[in-house]
């Protein structure tokens, strides 16, 4: 019932979209203010709608209704409320849902703070990719043609052919699948919603373009979109950062970058919207680049929407870690695209002849050449990417089902584009900020040059930098942190309002440093033997048993129980166990491995975890996650994950022994494996023995009562006996009995075993010795051989992230103030 | 025409040219196992082929299964790094090395499995509990 009415008010929220889009077209082209205010009610209702379905489904989710697909599909019982609420958006239908949530509350910021002309142009195409984005929700049929997928489908709906449904088609699962484990994390929080705030502010220089092209006033726009379009940079750098560190910390991808189709989906419109930063604010100061300024703020978004149809259309295929189920939508999303690309470049090359020209061309010793160069510079690095991504596209040109590049594709072409763009930010600060000629230039940039190089020969020379393409890389970095901490200084002095522009450069040098050093000189750590067999593979000593040449390294080690192990030739590591930790998931692991600097640092704990996937985990397989342990320091990072233990490898067997003994008893098969060992300890109370993985300890007798006695006994008494786990601490007490009893005559020993069932282990209390006051106690299942507990870890030290974050955090310092000293004058403005 | 506009032209041809060489050089198609002979890097989609053994051995610190290819052709794939997460969940496997002989030695491998946007095969809705 309250799926039709969700489907109701979508659809309502889709016809009032189309009524709005008509009336801001009439304001638009009459510049009537009564229409526009029409066309703002309406807008106003199609929020509404939408904001009544989305709660709905909010109302869906924690109601746990599994009769809906997308419920039954991203939730389960077990989700706590903030992880049910995120599934909200963990689906590729409420994305869509949040991300027009997010642009209808900036559409109401426009309809606040955008003067006339733009006012109504600027809603008109606001309107027009909600109305795009809300189709893809509709789930309409209308005669075979579907639109859309409607996150209120039923699981009827979704699957009209699975055989539970055709013989109950009211069935409703008890349970749903879950969120996938990985995302049950923080992260998942936050990092999804600041990327379609992103998105969705994105859209805005896209409709002040579009609005300026409309009403054919070319330079005033930039006032109101410069200060949106930085908002949205942030927004979607804090995005990406938030998404690199979650990939970094906690799933294991090994890196914060891979070069993934999704990851380039938000950095492709992040470049191009700075691209048209840099031409809007040089528009502002010297009236050029108005042309590029427009272009750029289309370009952004329509990157926004090719990188959106790439990862949701299905097309990138098996490029991409991270999959996106194919609704079903390619057209709509071909649609959308191709719309907004045809009318955006359409009417941008419709008005070419007659949008404004600089009058003389600028000097190459000018900050129009340097910020337009910039920008450029900018806008070839995002098509490198583009071009990269396109790749089950575009690579059919060159062969049939293409693969996607090899990561070298991609740093082999950014690697330059950056290093000019460094040394482009350091010109174009002393330019934007000074005039000055070759001569007065170079003596302004002796000083800095100087520092510059000392700095870059002091890190090579620290960091055993070989490659020399590394150094000249490393020199364009510093040159940008140098050169523009000048600028940064000297405008702090005058006029610390200014200085986030020259920041972000600051920030840019920072982030090219941190990651040269973070990737390239990324280090396993590896014990000795270890690293001798890697340096033996790199000469090409090593041969598998077939005769050829091993080429692949070892980059993991295994670390026995409290065997102190020397690794990178840096730390003595030692394994000292587990925890079994089902505070956070159930059947968590956290290993303690502690870290001993053997250059006399303080030692620490490093604590990766292993837990097995509830999600997809079935009765016959476990399936294991992990999450890494990274600790975070200035200088470097040690990142450390778990690969398998002694206790993964265990349960593993449990489970595949559970399922052989099943067959084998359909099998009837009798056969009986190896007996199991048998031993016997001799303990006074209060003594304990170290066994294999086990210390056995008798505390003392216990009293007994009658219950468990059998008949006629004569000695009935019970020992305490405690069993320790010394990996995991886990302990077990265990109360057998020893009795004495007599039947015909006869004295009898009595002693049932007592089980310690999570080791398998079976005790038995078999004698007593009253001269020496001790006591036999006789252990079945222990093995005289027995294998130490182990871990299998992968460690690598990666030097300098620190740095990287640095650099992304002064980037998103340096925007902000941007945004407040760009926002401050359109306020000003608006008040006039 | 003005000179300007010429070397325009041709530094962005020239760029253009060279940029969609190496992209064209950097790219490879999906193949088998039987036409991967001779390649170096070759990228081999295929599943699990689960009814042969899959484990990690701790001797060779390499983990070794079955992959079926495309054309339904099961190899010994060998991988130096422990099993990865979701290894038995995905759906597709793309393995990127090159074959010793009937082993195939990978130094990548990708799983397209369940993330951001996971979908379950209709598989699985008849293992749904049955209330």
């Amino acid at each position: 019932m309250l799926g039709i009415i969700g489907k109701i008010l979508l659809s309502a929220s889709f016809a009032t979209a189309l009524l709005a889009l008509i009336f801001y077209f009439v304001a638009a082209n009459s510049d009537q203010d009564k229409t526009l205010k029409i066309g703002n009610w309406l807008f106003a209702l199609k929020t509404t709608f939408l904001i009544a379905a989305s709660g709905i489904l909010i109302y869906l989710i924690f109601q746990h209704q599994f009769q809906y697909y997308y419920v039954y599909n991203y939730t389960s019982l077990d989700l706590t409320s903030r992880y049910l609420f995120s599934s909200f958006y963990g689906g590729q239908e409420g994305s869509f849902m949040l991300w027009i949530l997010f642009s209808a509350l900036f559409g109401f910021g426009l309809m606040k703070w955008t003067r006339a002309p733009y006012k109504a142009p600027v809603l008109f195409f606001m309107t027009l990719t909600q109305i795009f984005l809300l189709s893809m929700l509709l789930g309409w049929d209308i005669f075979g043609l579907k639109l859309g997928a409607s996150p209120f489908r039923t699981i009827a709906e979704e699957m009209p052919n699975a055989p539970f449904l055709q013989t109950n088609p009211d069935f409703v699962p008890a349970d749903g699948n879950g969120l996938n484990d990985l995302l049950k994390s923080p992260w998942m929080m936050i990092h999804p919603p600041i990327l379609f705030v992103g998105f969705a502010m994105m859209t805005i220089p896209y409709c002040f373009a579009m609005a300026a092209l409309w009403k054919r006033k070319y330079r005033e726009w930039i006032g109101p979109a410069l200060p949106w379009t930085l908002s949205a940079n942030v927004a979607l750098l804090t995005a990406i950062f938030l998404g690199g560190y979650w990939a970094y910390v906690t799933l294991s991808f090994g890196g914060y970058w891979a070069w993934d189709p999704v990851e380039n989906a938000s950095l492709v419109p992040w470049l191009f919207g700075t691209a048209g930063i840099h031409t809007m604010i040089i528009q502002r100061k010297s009236s050029v680049a108005q042309k590029s300024s427009i272009l750029f703020a289309i370009l952004a978004y329509m990157a926004v929407v090719y990188e959106t149809f790439l990862t949701r259309s299905g097309i990138l295929g098996s490029s991409s870690v991270h999959s996106f189920v194919d609704l079903g939508l390619y057209n709509q999303l071909l649609a959308f695209m191709l719309v907004v690309s045809i009318v955006g470049l359409g009417l941008f090359f419709w008005r070419y002849k007659e949008l404004p020209s600089p009058k003389k061309e600028s000097n190459i010793l000018s900050r129009e050449f340097m910020t337009v160069t910039g920008a450029i510079m900018l806008l070839i690095l995002g098509l490198v990417i583009i071009l990269g991504t396109s790749s089950p596209i575009l690579g059919r040109l060159f062969v049939e089902n293409p693969t996607p590049p090899e990561i070298s594709f991609y740093n082999n072409w950014s690697m330059p584009i950056v290093m000019i763009m460094a040394i482009l930010t350091v010109f174009g600060q002393y330019l934007f900020w000074k005039k000055y000629d070759a001569e007065s230039l170079a003596s302004a940039l002796i000083s800095p040059l100087l520092v510059t190089s000392a700095v870059t020969i002091l890190s090579v020379i620290l960091g055993d930098v070989r490659n020399l393409y590394y150094m000249a890389y490393l020199f364009c970095g510093f040159f940008a942190i140098v050169g523009n901490g000048w600028v940064v200084v000297r405008l702090a002095i005058k006029k610390p309002k200014v200085i986030g522009g020259s920041l972000t450069h600051i920030g840019f040098g920072l982030l090219l440093v941190g990651i040269l050093a973070s990737s390239a000189y990324n280090e396993p750590l590896v014990d000795q033997e270890t690293s001798r067999f890697n340096a033996a593979v790199e000469a090409g000593e090593v041969t598998d048993e077939q005769g050829f040449t091993i080429t692949q390294k070892e980059e993991m080690l295994v670390l026995d129980l409290d065997t102190p192990t020397l690794i990178g030739d840096r730390y003595m590591v030692t394994y000292e166990g587990y925890e079994l930790d089902s505070s956070v998931r159930r059947g968590q692991q956290n290993y303690k491995l502690r870290f001993e600097p053997i250059d006399g640092g303080k030692p620490f704990y490093m604590i990766p975890e292993v837990y097995p996937m509830l999600t997809s985990s079935t009765r016959d397989n476990i399936q294991w996650s992990v999450d890494p342990d990274v600790r975070t320091g200035l200088m470097s990072d040690i990142y450390l994950y778990v690969g398998g233990s002694s206790y993964v490898q265990e349960q593993n067997d449990r489970v595949a022994e559970n399922n052989s003994s099943m067959q084998n008893i359909a099998d009837q098969d009798t056969t009986v494996s190896d007996v199991p060992e048998v031993q016997s300890f001799n303990l006074n109370p209060g003594q304990t023995v170290d066994v294999g993985n086990y210390t056995i300890r008798f505390v003392n007798y216990l009293e007994t009562d009658s219950t468990g006695l059998p008949p006629n006994t004569t000695i009935g008494v019970r020992a305490e006996v405690e069993l320790i786990h010394k990996a995991s601490s886990r302990l077990v007490t265990l109360n057998p009995l020893f009795a004495v009893y007599s039947e015909n005559g006869q004295s009898y020993i009595f002693s049932p075993p007592s089980f310690a069932r999570e080791f398998d282990l079976e005790f038995q209390f078999t004698e007593i010795n009253p001269q020496d006051n001790s006591i036999e106690i006789t252990v079945t299942g222990l093995e005289e051989e027995y294998e130490p507990e182990w871990v299998l870890i992968v460690a690598d030290e990666k030097p300098f992230i620190s740095v990287v974050w640095a650099g992304t955090f002064i980037l998103m310092i340096g925007f902000s103030i941007s945004i407040f000293r760009h926002w401050g004058k359109e306020r000003a403005k608006n008040k006039e | 025409m003005k000179p300007k506009l010429i070397i325009g032209i041709v530094a962005i041809v020239g760029f253009t040219s060279l940029l969609m060489y190496n992209f064209g050089e950097s790219i490879s198609t999906y193949t088998t196992f039987e036409k991967a002979q001779d390649q170096t890097s070759a990228h081999i989609p295929g599943t699990w082929d689960d009814e042969k053994p899959a484990e990690f051995s701790l001797e060779t610190k390499r983990f070794t299964f079955y992959m079926k290819d495309e054309d339904g052709v099961s190899r010994k794939v060998v991988y130096p790094k422990p099993k990865p997460n979701n290894f038995e969940d995905a759906d597709q496997l793309v393995v990127i090395g090159e074959m010793r002989g009937d082993t195939f030695h990978a130094n990548e491998m990708l799983m397209k499995c369940p993330s951001k946007y996971n979908d379950n095969d209709p598989g699985q809705f008849t293992e749904a509990p049955k209330s």
